[in-house]
């Protein structure tokens, strides 16, 4: 059986999409067979950060409504070859996802698949429930700021009650904080929450922190997942956090502010 | 500082204590554009009072058939800082417009018609019994998040967990945080005014004792980030270290 990872934070704009690129990608690197799910239907864009864009003929509305079927609206990777994208539509509204039709291809997917990665839309509304609904486990994306570890509270208080393992009393959720955007010259400077601070309100396991990084808008502008450069900080961080999701141990780097020296001052040089 | 849940004379509304742990806001009239500025007026002259409390629309003096716009009444006193959180009384198409503006009707304890509250995020709790006699504790196990409410009606709550910002803890006895208290604790629902919050960790955003209540900026000198035991002492609300 498949493992359904959903991908959620409440918030918009905190790394959702960047992280459930890279995460699906990662664990395709460690040859299991991922396919991620865009669940942001009108406003879909893991298909760019993925690269994929160009190659979109269906979409998941497409296959809900019976117009695709569900190999052809799934695109496979050219860079890793057990990885899978199933986009959303561009055109279509929320309303067109429906909890049976996200059954199906949950369960038709489950079959050929070892992780199902579901990249979830901002808010509380529609489309973040169905995403989360059929989770088995959870990576919620949080920035060091008051109001996305407020609204990724809230998001674990809904995973506990309205998600399917809740409904039908079974084991909970597995839940994951990855903290994305970290800038610990920032949190040092008081501007930013300190990475204990997240964790003594959400109180569930680190799996991650994804440092503010420059080689993510770069990535994202080619359409390369970040976690295909191995020279930049936040690809190694998201190396580390899909090496730990798959059970190795292995220390959090890149949280303590960097001590520049004395050519990096002169220079200005920055965190790759 | 506290502020007794009593007396205000100023037309064309009434403010008055009720049995929830709430004020009520009794509507005399039915226009937006009257109360909202007679209302601004009041608060002007009683700075800080009410900021941010939670607010009962009390509709049992509005005429049956002329409900106000809930959802620009709702709008405008957000935007002097007074949240309503639903209704109690009226006619029930007065209840279903407010209804239908996110305003349901709550229970006054002690009051005729039971209804529940509405759960925006439940956590499992039992079922609500009926407001005669005292009932078992409420212990629960797990943090309370933001958005979830939980309400022990007619007995004390034990939260194990956190009760994180944003969230809500109610009960009509006591109220015991065996973790870091940094949401809102109400306790004494039923007028029950030797009801006591225990905290473990005191970091709340807001308490309130029968009515009685203090906001994070109206906690003065309260031992934050310690154990702390608030009770009632006459009209104003005591703050002790405990241990
Ligand atoms: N670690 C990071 N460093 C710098 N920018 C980031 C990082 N993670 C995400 N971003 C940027 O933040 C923005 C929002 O990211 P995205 O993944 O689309 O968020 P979401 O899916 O949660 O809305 C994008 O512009 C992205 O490039
Ligand atoms: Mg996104």
């Amino acid at each position: 059986m498949a493992q359904v990872v959903v991908v959620t934070s409440g918030k918009g704009g905190v790394g959702k999409t960047t992280s459930s690129a890279a995460f699906a990608t990662g664990l395709a690197q460690a040859g299991k067979k991922t396919v991620v799910i865009d669940f942001d239907v009108g406003l879909r864009n893991l298909d760019l950060i993925m690269g994929v864009e160009r190659r979109v003929v269906f979409d998941i509305v497409n296959v809900i409504s019976g117009e695709a079927k569900l190999n052809q609206a799934l695109i496979r990777d050219k860079r890793v070859d057990t990885l899978s994208i199933l986009p959303a539509s561009q055109t279509r509204d929320k309303d067109a996802l429906t909890k049976e039709g996200v059954a199906t291809i949950i369960e038709e997917l489950s079959k050929d698949f070892d992780f199902i990665l579901c990249d979830s839309p901002a808010g509380i509304e529609k489309g973040a429930m169905l995403a989360l609904y059929f989770a088995d486990q959870a990576v919620v994306v949080t920035n060091p700021e008051v109001s996305s570890v407020r609204d990724s509270d809230r998001i674990l208080g809904v995973l506990q009650s309205k998600s399917k393992r809740a409904e039908e009393k079974k084991d909970p959720v597995k839940e994951h904080l990855l903290v994305t955007r970290y800038d610990p010259a920032r949190v040092e400077r008081g501007e930013m929450l300190k990475l204990e601070d997240v964790q003594d309100i959400l109180r569930i396991p680190l799996l991650g922190v994804i440092p503010e990084s420059e080689s993510v808008l770069k990535a994202s502008n080619t359409g390369n997942p970040v976690i295909l450069d191995g020279e930049s900080q936040a690809g190694q961080a998201y190396k580390d956090a899909v090496a730990r999701f798959l059970g190795e141990d292995r220390p959090m780097r890149f949280i303590e502010a960097e001590k520049r020296g004395f050519f990096s001052r002169l220079f200005g040089g920055r965190a790759a | 500082m506290s502020s007794p849940a009593s007396e205000a004379r100023l037309e064309p509304f009434r403010l008055r204590g009720a049995n929830f742990n709430l004020l009520v806001l009794r509507l005399l009239d039915p226009r937006v554009e009257v109360i909202v500025p007679a209302l601004a007026d009041q608060f002007r002259r009683a700075p800080g009072f009410l900021r941010n409390a939670p607010i009962v629309l009390g509709l049992d003096d509005l005429d049956p058939v002329a409900a106000p716009d809930f959802n620009d009444l709702t709008a405008q006193l957000r935007a002097v800082q007074i949240a309503p959180i639903g209704t109690t009384g009226g006619g029930p198409e007065l209840r279903a417009a407010a209804q239908a503006a996110g305003l349901p009707p709550l229970r006054a304890a002690g009051g005729e018609t039971p209804q529940p509250i509405a759960q925006p995020a439940p956590v499992p709790i039992p079922e609500p019994l009926p407001p005669s006699g005292w009932q078992p504790t409420l212990v629960v196990d797990q943090a309370v998040r933001a958005g979830q409410r939980i309400w022990a009606q007619g007995g004390d709550l034990v939260v194990r967990g956190t009760v994180n910002p944003g969230a809500e803890v109610i009960a009509d006895g006591n109220v015991h945080v065996y973790g870091t208290l940094r949401g809102r604790a109400i306790a004494g629902g039923a007028d029950n005014l030797n009801a006591r919050i225990f905290a473990l960790n005191f970091e709340p955003e807001l308490v309130s004792i029968a009515g009685y209540y203090a906001v994070r900026d109206g906690l003065g000198d309260a031992p934050l980030g310690r154990p702390v035991q608030v009770c009632l002492i006459g009209e104003s609300m005591r703050f002790d270290r405990l241990g």
